[in-house]
């Protein structure tokens, strides 16, 4: 679904990004993960091209989509959340819900009911009880929530998540990875940036591990809990060479 | 080759001082962020002082640059910074233009409180009568002077910036103002020098400019906007680029004065600075889309409901029946002038209370509606009032194109130099207005009734406005209004959801010009005529201000707002000693309530319940939560910068 093909991203003298190769497979969650500053944010700026790559590729279904604006990027059913929540605070879960229907109205060849696709993810992600109230106004944990409704609100075949269990409580998580497996389970590809290895272990098929800006680990869970430059990177330990 | 030379030593003059007032906007925005437009005010103060203590006092010019230049001038950037800039961290753009712009007409207003703007004045040339032979042509000690002080002044900054302590702080705010103050910079003392330091830089270039042109307020606060086009070649990011960008421009302008004929010249020459603005602007590459910020959030206000807006509207309009038949007529006048204005004002709220854009221009299009409803279909029809419409929201698209791919202050610039474009060659144009530059507006008779009386023009006027008022409401509920809102709050997340911003930004940017094209048929037909000085770039000013200080949000907002202006001409002849009434009104009101897009009528929901709270004895009532005005930041958002 998804291939992003050694990447490089160059701020200034410091490399963001370094030849950083990442794939995500229809109907699975694929996880990604790493500390902080290590790239997983910039690299989603660039599949949905809020950031153009210094060098390298990004595909979509075999299509090659570097340079792609935008919102000609997400007309691919290209979706995503935001580390730092950007979500239209002054209006109401469901509308924001809505206007991302609407948006989507404008552009896709099959449109539904705006109203209908709103009420049905409110019910899917758990936000019908707060549904009328402003965005602004939520704990961080529900306005990440809204967040994943309002990207699923344009249908998405690959969906980007990045950090959305970040304010969760453990029930609140526990739900969110379930969803996540049954959204994968109809066919989505997900690629899920997350700080609760735990989950991201526990869901994804295949894991990747980001680090300075590299891709210094992929495979399985198991595989890569196994690594001994992730748990370095982890860690801090010193790794023989 | 004698003309091409001298040419070329005027240029390097003038372009030398666009050079020094545009590094002191770089400075100060690279480090707070924030763009003054009242930049040029400051050097306007800054030069008349100068004048006041050398030519009325007799100090010596030194003296007089050391203590306007050394302590006036970065006192006033400093208190400036300390207690307005400094609340506006994490401000929306508009948020930071009505607050900069409320700055430039208090210091306008204040100016002309101190030096009457009606007296001529002049402020002589440095080294006056000393003069120069190069080659075969002649250079005043005062060009001298100009391209070596700024020669000076970018050996200066590159010395500080690179070499003191606060200066490499000053950079190091710049790249990441939270990383810096881990650091041990405090953000804010770096401000206040970068502040202190733009402030002195607006004032030389005040200083050596006003010799070369008159010492006229306006005239020199203007002046800036050619600092505008060399900011923007830096990108208002590196100084060597912005002082190339001043010297191109002062350059491309001498040698375009130096080949053009007199009487084309005359036409364009106001207009120079606005190309060259307009072309840098073209030329921007398209910036990122920004993800991350952390904007402080103001509770929006509830949206009136179809039925409630339809029930407020029809009660607007009965008061208006009632209202024509027992006012004087120059009241209703007043009144009717008021709603006027409460129109273009609603243009505002769609705009920059739903859209989250910033137009300066909003008086332009009255104007090009104004000469669409006297010119057009015998002046004075119902096709004139569409053709007002029409042709002004045509010019909404104009002003916007340029910047329509480019952030909010871009698009903001590119509307001011429109403004001040048609200002220079549309209204001053003799052909346009005609001979006297005054334009007859009729009024218009509508399906076979006529609007030609005062009280029926008037009870016209307010249907206008209580439909338009509905109409804007009925938006703001629709699928159109949730996307200005959405793209308002958070323009990455609206391209990450496929939404075409350009194209979104381009409509509302028209739709907003046409209902100030509509507004100018009613401002011509309610005073009958219209002039070339009606429709200045200030005046937009002043109209945007006093809609955000009254709540540029909601309809409620504009119709104060409108009704407030009205009352200035009547204000002003009762305080005949304050000059420029509007302009101290709109700026201290701006600079002091400004920062709440809701602005003071959603305060009164609220305070009414307290009243009636304490009439009634009871514990004064907590505030209605839709109308709430109080800033806060959101706990997510809280969290979100914690994290960084």
């Amino acid at each position: 679904m998804l291939s992003a093909e050694a990447v490089d991203v160059t701020f200034g003298v410091t490399n963001a990004l370094s030849e950083a190769t990442v794939a995500a497979e229809a109907g699975c969650v694929t996880g990604l993960i790493g500390p902080n500053g290590a790239g997983k944010t910039t690299l989603f700026n660039v599949i949905t091209g809020l950031q153009q790559p210094t060098r390298g590729r990004v595909r979509i279904d075999g299509e090659d989509v570097t340079k792609l604006k935008p919102h000609l990027r997400s007309r691919k059913r290209v979706a995503r959340t935001f580390q730092r929540l950007e979500v239209f605070g002054s209006l109401t879960a469901r509308e924001n819900i809505l206007v991302a229907a609407e948006i989507r109205k404008r552009w896709d060849s099959t449109p539904e009911e705006p109203r209908a696709v709103a009420d049905e993810i409110l019910e899917r992600v758990g936000l019908v009880a707060v549904a009328d109230q402003p965005v602004d106004a939520m704990p961080t944990g529900l306005a990440r929530l809204v967040e994943l409704g309002r990207a699923l609100a344009i249908r998405p075949k690959l969906l980007l998540l990045d950090e959305p269990g970040s304010g969760l409580d453990p029930g609140e998580t526990l739900s969110l990875g379930q969803l996540l497996t049954e959204l994968a389970g109809e066919g989505m590809a997900i690629l899920l940036v997350e700080h609760d290895v735990e989950l991201v272990m526990r869901i994804s098929r295949e894991v990747y591990v980001l680090d300075f800006g590299r891709v210094i680990a992929q495979g399985t869970p198991k595989q890569v809990q196994a690594d001994r430059n992730v748990q370095a990177a982890y860690l801090g330990a010193e790794v023989p060479a | 080759m004698t003309s091409f030379l001298a040419y070329t030593v005027i240029g390097i003059a003038t372009g030398c001082i666009y050079a020094l007032t545009a590094s002191g906007l770089v400075v100060t925005y690279t480090t707070s962020g924030i763009f003054n437009f009242a930049h040029g005010a400051i050097g306007m103060l800054m030069a008349f002082t100068y004048w006041q203590l050398t030519v009325q006092q007799g100090w010596p010019q030194w003296l007089a640059l050391i203590v306007v230049l050394g302590i006036i001038a970065p006192a006033l950037g400093a208190l400036i910074q300390r207690t307005l800039m400094r609340r506006l961290y994490g401000a929306s753009i508009s948020t930071t233009l009505v607050i900069t712009l409320g700055l430039l007409l208090s210091l306008i207003g204040v100016a002309t409180i101190f030096w009457d703007p009606g007296e001529p004045r002049s402020l002589p040339e440095f080294f006056d009568g000393h003069r120069v032979k190069v080659f075969s042509i002649f250079v005043s000690y005062h060009q001298l002077t100009m391209i070596t002080v700024a020669v000076l002044v970018a050996i200066f900054l590159r010395l500080f910036l690179f070499r003191t302590r606060i200066g490499i702080a000053m950079r190091a705010v710049v790249d990441d103002p939270e990383l810096a103050a881990l650091n041990g910079a405090s953000p804010d003392r770096v401000a206040a020098v970068s502040w202190a330091l733009g402030a002195s830089l607006a004032g030389l270039a005040g200083i050596l400019l006003a010799p070369l042109v008159s010492l006229d307020i306006i005239l020199l606060t203007l002046l800036v906007i050619n600092g505008y086009a060399a900011a923007m070649v830096g990108r208002l990011k590196s100084l060597p680029l912005t002082f190339v960008g001043g010297l191109a421009l002062g350059l491309g302008e001498a040698y375009t004065i130096g080949n053009l004929p007199s009487n084309v010249l005359n036409i364009v020459k106001p207009a120079l600075p606005i190309f060259f603005l307009y072309a840098v602007l073209l030329l921007l590459p398209q910036a990122r889309l920004r993800v991350g910020r952390v904007v402080t959030a103001h509770r929006a206000p509830r949206v009136a409901s179809l039925r409630e807006s339809l029930v407020a509207g029809a009660g607007f309009v009965a008061v208006a029946a009632i209202l024509a038949a027992v006012l004087s007529p120059g009241d209703l006048f007043t009144v009717g002038q008021g709603v006027v204005f409460a129109l273009i004002m609603l243009s505002m709220v769609l705009l920059t209370g739903y859209a989250g854009q910033v137009s300066l221009a909003q008086m332009t299009f009255v104007g090009v509606g104004a000469f669409a409803m006297g010119k057009f279909f015998g002046g004075g029809s119902l096709l004139g009032i569409i053709a007002a419409t029409v042709l002004a929201g045509l010019a909404g698209a104009l002003a916007a194109l340029p910047a329509i791919r480019l952030q909010g202050l871009y698009l903001a610039l590119s509307t001011l130099a429109f403004a001040q474009g048609m200002s220079a060659l549309f209204f001053k144009n003799a052909n346009v207005f005609g001979y006297g530059g005054r334009l007859v507006v009729k009024r218009p008779d509508i399906l076979g009734i006529s609007f030609r009386g005062d009280r029926a023009f008037f009870v016209l006027v307010c249907i206008t406005f209580a439909a338009c008022g509905i109409g804007v409401l009925a938006l703001r509920r629709g699928p159109f209004g949730r996307r200005l809102i959405a793209m308002r709050e958070s323009p990455a997340a609206c391209a990450t959801l496929g939404l075409n911003l350009t194209v979104t930004k381009l409509a509302v940017f028209s739709l907003s010009s046409a209902m100030a094209g509509l507004a100018g048929a009613f401002y011509g037909g309610l005073r009958g005529q219209v002039g070339l000085n009606d429709f200045e770039m200030l005046q937009s000013l002043v109209l945007l201000l006093l809609v955000s200080v009254a709540g540029i949000n909601t309809v409620t907002g504009a119709l104060m707002g409108g009704l407030t202006f009205g009352l200035f001409p009547k204000l002003q002849r009762a305080l005949p000693g304050i000059p420029s009434l509007s302009f101290l009104g709109a700026g201290f009101g701006a600079i002091a309530l400004g920062r709440n897009p809701n602005g003071w009528t959603s305060d009164i929901g609220p305070n009414i319940a307290r009243v009636r709270a304490a009439l009634r004895r009871g514990p004064p009532a907590a505030d209605a939560p839709e109308t709430a005005p109080e800033v806060f930041v959101t706990p997510h958002e809280a969290v979100g910068s914690a994290q960084r």
